[in-house]
């Protein structure tokens, strides 16, 4: 995913991934990250968790205005099916 | 031959699922494509007014295309464009090599169309942009070189034409 991330942020796009595997990203450098450690298959949380969801794209949204050194990986830190989301 | 790979393949999907230090491990003796240097464009106006596209490696595609390529160990480096306004029942996911059941049932969990479209109704982004671009993320061996100088170029190009000023990548 970090390749296809570098190839449309040269294209002159800014881009913000969402990754599960810090070390593959840490490899790969894409310009800007969010790092969750939740299993494969959940970028975003759970199924039907709807403030799980919604804050973790918030997260990569504003990500895009908030990282300013390429290269970034921002850990929000939840724990799976801990973190109560408000 | 081809179903004890399946077999093979559905327990490891299990164990990493359920293990994730096993991917960091296997990530730091795998070799992966090491890249010099960081492109970067800063963004060009506040979200609240940036059109959003959404980009996914999860394997999702519309159910009328043609799914993506199980046989090949190596996977598959092509794409599909699917568009933004796209019921959930009109899409499947193919993609053996993780656990997509709570993203077969919640669409969300992989490609947060619905929340996306609730930013926008919020006022908190400027927009979606009309597509969706879908890989199969497994793609290995030759097919890495396809994807760096061929699809992925090409995603950027298109997303370039659909207006999109911000990308969010999402992974399997």
């Amino acid at each position: 995913m970090g390749l296809l991330q570098r190839a449309i942020e040269a294209e002159g796009i800014p881009t913000i991934g969402i990754t599960l595997q810090k070390e593959v990203t840490k490899k790969v450098k894409p310009p800007r990250a969010v790092y969750l450690r939740y299993p494969f298959g959940h970028p975003l949380g759970e199924a039907f968790h709807v403030k799980q969801q919604r804050t973790i794209l918030l997260d990569a949204l504003q990500a895009l205005e908030t990282i300013t050194e390429p290269g970034t990986i921002l850990e929000p830190g939840y724990l799976w099916r801990r973190h109560r989301f408000e | 031959m081809g179903r004890l790979h399946n077999l093979t393949n559905a327990l490891v999907v299990q164990l990493y699922k359920h293990l994730p230090w096993l991917s960091e491990r296997w990530a730091r003796r795998h070799r992966f494509v090491e890249t010099e240097g960081i492109p970067w464009v800063p963004m060009r106006k506040p979200l609240r007014e940036t059109v959003i596209a959404l980009a996914t490696t999860a394997g999702v595609h519309l159910k009328t295309q043609p799914p993506f390529d199980m046989d090949d160990p190596n996977g598959d480096a092509s794409f599909r464009v699917i568009p933004s306004d796209v019921k959930a029942e009109a899409v499947v996911i193919t993609h053996n090599y993780y656990d997509h059941s709570a993203a077969d049932k919640d669409l969300n969990v992989v490609l947060p169309l619905d929340r996306l479209k609730e930013l926008k109704t919020e006022g908190r982004i400027g927009g979606i942009a009309p597509f969706v671009y879908g890989f199969m993320g497994h793609i290995d061996g030759p097919h890495v070189d396809t994807l760096v100088k061929q699809t992925a170029p090409e995603v950027a190009r298109r997303l370039m034409r659909d207006g999109a000023e911000a990308v969010v990548l999402t992974p399997a």
